[in-house]
């Protein structure tokens, strides 16, 4: 189970082995990534070839909808779990190479926003699910990591915070497993709810990014919207992404308090370590354009690598959710994180949009 | 064992790099690549 939730590390003496192993899952992501284009190409044509009403499906949802069938209809051979498991070095680096879109005047602007609206995000957040979990009995350190995985950045998160408290490796499955399940409905509740609402893509990007908990889901949910949405998820999330620091050295601390953690003897190191270097390339590619250091012509080229980088983590994010594996880690955290993010959810779609009615997104 | 062993771990092994590092490693390589268009002369 925690062999398709957790993150399969490539170990091995051999650089040049450990190159190789991944090959075969990255050949299947971009396989898949690059179906997807082709399906949301030729499926959009024959609809209008034969004027049917057909909904435009963008290629995000079909590489997602192919990840997910093949995860769970067919047993993904070992041979490519390396490279699947790479989903997540292709996001941040799409992240990194996202940056040159943003001027850093936007950047400060709505990362100003999005800080302000994360604090508050983050601080209800804690609270409400550490008085779920309460509610519901949990375990105390599976609702710390409930908590921190529903307010901060999902996975990454759980498996900052798992060695900072000492937590189990069951409670690290049960809380990725919750956080990983909601974030897939994420996909495709979110979209509805804002089409419904008429949101505009900034509103839309913001909410995405503040009430979708893991990276790769709020950057697809914001993608499944338009370009522009999804532009602005990543800045929101992003934002988020740079709290996590803080709030596993709150909890670390707080265990440490109670002797049932380690105690924290460098404050900032552990800040350093845990904060997500990716967010200092955003900056600097950010900074970089602001500078003109490429061309227009230069800065679509960044974008479009930031696009095939996309791609295969959406790939990704369809392959490593499995509905089946899923279920069998238990009903009580499922519920509490349901819970917990159908109330986030409502209540940051509230913040976003007291935020457009006050500073007009 | 400490929570911030990582500021205390030995430089014998060398040091790991982690995903965001790489990732942002890349990035940098991938920017001059298209700011000196060698993307471009490789048919990209």
């Amino acid at each position: 189970m925690a062999s398709s939730i957790s993150l399969p590390r490539v170990e091995s003496g051999n650089p040049l082995v450990n190159a190789l192993r991944i090959v075969p899952g990255v050949l299947l992501l971009a396989g898949i990534g690059y179906a997807g284009k082709i399906l949301e190409h030729s499926v959009n044509a024959y609809a209008k070839a034969h004027h049917w009403t057909f909904p435009n499906i963008e290629y995000v949802l079909w590489a997602i909808l192919i990840g997910l069938v093949i995860s769970n209809t067919l047993a993904i051979p070992r041979l490519f779990q390396p490279g699947i498991a790479t989903y997540e070095f292709w996001l941040k680096l799409g992240i990194v190479l996202l940056g040159a879109r943003f001027v850093l005047a936007d950047v400060l602007k709505l990362g100003g926003i999005s800080l302000g609206l994360v604090v508050i995000e983050i601080t209800i957040s804690l609270a409400l699910m550490t008085l779920l979990g309460r509610l519901f009995k949990l375990k105390p350190k599976l609702t710390s990591l409930l908590a921190i995985g529903s307010s901060v950045c999902g996975v990454s998160a759980i498996i900052a915070a798992k060695g900072a408290i000492d937590a189990d490796d069951e409670d690290s499955s049960f809380a990725i497993a919750a956080i990983l399940a909601l974030g897939a409905l994420s996909l495709f509740t979110f979209p509805a709810i804002a089409h419904a609402l008429h949101m505009n893509d900034v509103s839309y990007g913001l909410w995405a990014g503040l009430g979708v908990d893991n990276t790769a889901e709020a950057t697809a949910a914001g993608a499944l919207y338009s370009d522009a949405a999804g532009k602005i998820a990543v800045l929101a999330k992003t934002t988020r992404n740079a709290m996590i620091g803080f709030v596993v050295l709150a909890y670390a601390l707080y265990w440490a308090g109670r002797g049932q953690a380690e105690r924290v003897t460098n404050k900032a190191a552990f800040l350093w370590k845990k904060f997500p270097k990716f967010v200092l390339g955003f900056l600097l590619m950010s900074l970089l354009v602001g500078f003109h250091a490429f061309s227009k012509e230069q800065v679509v080229s960044l974008g479009n690598l930031s696009k095939w980088a996309f791609l295969l983590t959406f790939a990704g994010v369809g392959l490593r959710t499995n509905f089946r594996e899923m279920s069998q880690q238990g009903l009580r955290p499922f519920i509490v994180g349901a819970l917990g993010e159908v109330l986030i959810a409502g209540l940051t779609l509230g913040l976003v949009v007291g935020a457009n009615r006050f500073w007009g997104l | 064992m400490s929570t911030d062993k990582s500021a205390h771990t030995p430089a014998s092994k060398g040091t790991a790099l982690s995903l965001d590092t790489w990732a942002v490693i890349i990035a940098c390589l991938l920017a001059l690549a298209v700011r000196f268009d060698i993307l471009k002369h490789v048919g990209w």
